[in-house]
């Protein structure tokens, strides 16, 4: 199918599709509003699935479409577009599903692939924990292979969506005796089971977006495990670049849109014609095409080959143009954004602005980001 | 898309690279001319020049930019462009010896310029190349009209960028033929190849950074392992790739009329022209004392980037400018 015939395809089943009772979900969801409507996004990613619009790029032989990235990237843009719910299945989708398509068996594929593929399974990440932030590597959680099964203890944090995941995928230490990344395992954990406990983190904005799983005994199967005991670290980094590929052009829709929001609440409460926001607001609009240009060349550039630290550029580029917009938008709304609806309730440039502070963090944090550049792509010596 | 050089842009780009590491000095320019034949890139074959395109003149400009050639390349190659898209007839006495290289040119965009019966008045100050300028390049009254040096009274200036000459041009009748060609026009193309060759030599600059860094030891270890320098360096890696595609981005509305030349051109100019200027002044700062001496390179590439910044609109004006044309207000 040729491109501009995808896009209309795609374009005209997301308005068929987000009507009736999914209209409401419109611009729903994502950073900073994961509370939202839960339920319905939920079974929004069950239309999705049916619709045959998760897994576009991967092969067909796997269950999904086998589609160049040049439609995946149109189909980001036409959902970011159409105001789509951010996704519950992104998880699954673009983390766990190109790990398992990359490390895992043909049983493994066979078992989880078709969950994500059908927007039936979520999943959530478990890697982060208290001492091992951006230090990945301390990770402490065990887990031990006694009786045909793998016992997890200990505990993650910021997990995504654990509230509403079915499953998740840990990394834990399976060798006590192995030093740092030595000695983790990838393992696949069933969340809905006695040894699994989840307490919400309230976050800056009053809402929770990000949790705390405690495993105690939790189990996995044997089976459960992708690649080798020991190689977990290896597997994990594999699919890394992967948060931070196709769907940049998409966020940048999405971006677009934010910025056109802010844009005109300059105009409407006539802050525009201060210098100081003009200014800014230029200089945020050619932050957003810089962006855009800047993605594109990557994708153009690059089919196939080894990932170099663009996707590192891209995560410095956007977190921060994106914090520097959360900024403005309580900037050009002025003294009423000091004050909020009953029950903490946030304006959009408010929850903007609280929630972008998150951006420069998650995903690997800016200093995180500047050290893999500063060695990986200027190579210089690690401190 | 115009994502990376073609064969033939490769094969001119190491030509050209080829060339500087050679022939860096002022009397290049004849070889530059007469053997690669650079500032006809964009003149037609039967005018002397290679038939190639604005796409061929930035690749060159990079290249002569990055390593700050002391030549008028800018303005000579591209007045050869925007002559060969106006007036065949009027351009037809003037492209010949803009191909050879025995025609420099500057472009006039300000001043006081008026015109009256093909005859042109008034006085234009920061001409760039307008010291050695055979030609001028005159936008007034609509128009782009042609004026040789010769029936004008030209003062060169000192400049704080030796490299690239200015001049005060003052007209007084001075006879001048109508081109045909866009004036307009050849401002955002000065702009575009700005933005290209200020990216080329960032890239110099963070090159020769980095490896100061790792050669450079203190506290018995290189610096560059400190993390204070380290992402210091990252950030202008950012910044160096983001203005790679954003230059391109902006030759390819050049050359081909790919996206809104009007807003890319200044937007394009403003980032990567301040992207050369941090890479600069980081450039000095990092490399510590040694940057601060005449001797080092680094004091050339700071004026040179200061320069690009104030000249063309500075970076408070283009951002006016691409926000009215992007329609923000």
């Amino acid at each position: 199918m040729e491109d501009e015939e995808f896009r209309a395809t795609v374009r005209e089943w997301l308005a068929a599709n987000l009507s009736g009772d999914f209209a409401a979900l419109i611009g729903k969801g994502g950073p900073g509003r994961e509370h939202e409507f839960v339920a319905e996004r939920l079974a929004w990613e069950r239309r999705l699935g049916e619709g045959g619009w998760i897994g576009l790029g991967w092969p067909a032989q796997d269950g999904g479409r086998g589609l160049p990235w040049s439609q995946q990237v149109i189909f980001y843009e036409e959902y970011a577009r159409a105001g789509a719910p951010g996704r519950v299945g992104h998880i699954g989708e673009q983390l766990l599903g190109p790990t398992l398509l990359m490390f895992g068996t043909p049983e493994q594929k066979a078992r989880f692939l078709p969950g994500i593929l059908s927007g039936t399974q979520m999943w959530c990440q478990g890697y982060s924990e208290p001492d091992a932030g951006s230090d990945l590597a301390a990770v402490r959680t065990r887990a031990e292979l006694r009786d045909g099964e793998w016992h997890l203890n200990g505990q993650k944090i910021w997990t995504s969506l654990a509230h509403v995941a079915d499953w998740c995928f840990v990394l834990a230490r399976t060798d006590a005796g192995a030093e740092r990344h030595r000695g983790l395992s990838y393992l696949l954990v069933p969340m809905s089971q006695p040894g699994v406990e989840i307490r919400p983190i309230a976050a800056i904005t009053g809402t929770s977006e990000f949790n705390e799983v405690f495993f105690d005994d939790a189990r996995a199967d044997a089976g459960a495990i992708v690649g080798a005991p020991g190689d977990g670290w290896r597997v994990a980094m594999g699919t890394l670049g992967v948060e931070r590929g196709v769907s940049t052009l998409g966020q940048q829709l999405g971006f677009q849109r934010e910025f056109e929001s802010v844009l005109a609440q300059a105009r409407g409460n006539g802050s525009i014609g201060d210098p100081d926001i003009a200014a800014r607001i230029a200089d945020a609009w050619i932050g957003l095409q810089v962006m855009r240009i800047t993605a594109q060349s990557t994708l153009g550039a690059s089919p196939g080959t080894a990932p170099g630290t663009e996707a590192n550029i891209a995560k410095l580029l956007w977190a921060s143009w994106h914090q520097r917009l959360g900024e403005l938008a309580v900037d050009v709304v002025g003294a009423s954004a000091t004050q909020t609806g009953p029950d903490y309730d946030l304006s959009d440039a408010q929850r903007l602005f609280l929630s972008t502070r998150a951006d420069t963090i998650y995903g690997g944090s800016n200093e995180i980001q500047r050290n893999i550049i500063a060695e990986r792509g200027l190579g210089l010596p690690r401190g | 898309m115009y994502e990376t050089d073609s064969p033939e842009q490769a094969a001119l780009r190491e030509a050209v690279r080829d060339f500087c590491r050679q022939h860096a000095d002022a009397s290049a320019w004849k070889r530059l001319t007469g053997e690669l034949g650079l500032t006809g890139l964009a003149i037609d074959e039967r005018c002397g020049g290679m038939g190639a395109g604005l796409a061929e003149v930035a690749v060159a400009a990079e290249e002569l930019g990055r390593v700050l050639l002391p030549v008028p390349y800018l303005s000579t190659a591209l007045a050869g462009a925007v002559l060969s898209e106006g007036d065949p007839e009027a351009a037809a006495g003037l492209l010949p010896g803009l191909a050879s290289g025995e025609l420099t040119a500057g472009f006039v965009f300000t001043g006081d310029i008026t015109v009256a019966g093909g005859r042109l008045s008034g006085t234009a100050g920061n001409v760039l190349d307008g010291g050695e300028a055979g030609v001028f390049l005159v936008r007034a009254e609509g128009g782009l009209y042609a004026v040789r040096a010769a029936a004008a009274t030209v003062t060169a200036a000192g400049t704080l960028d030796q490299t690239r000459s200015q001049a005060t041009v003052t007209f007084r009748d001075s006879p001048g033929l109508a081109t045909g060609a866009d004036g307009d026009r050849a401002e955002e193309l000065m702009r575009v190849l700005l933005a290209a060759e200020s990216v080329a030599a960032a890239e110099h600059c963070l090159d020769v950074t980095v490896a100061h860094l790792k050669n450079r030891q203190q506290f018995g270890r290189p610096i560059g392992a400190f993390q204070a320098l380290r992402h210091r360096c990252a950030d202008l890696a950012v910044e160096v790739s983001s203005a790679r595609a954003t230059a391109r981005a902006a030759v390819a509305a050049a050359a081909f009329g790919q996206g809104d030349l009007g807003v890319l051109a200044p937007l394009a100019k403003r980032y990567c022209v301040d992207v050369f200027w941090h890479v600069a002044a980081e450039m000095i700062q990092l490399h510590g004392g040694i940057g601060f001496t005449w001797e080092h390179e680094a004091h050339r590439y700071l004026k040179r980037a200061k320069t690009s910044q104030l000249l063309l609109g500075t970076p408070g004006q283009l951002r006016r400018l691409v926000a009215h044309r992007a329609g923000l207000y």
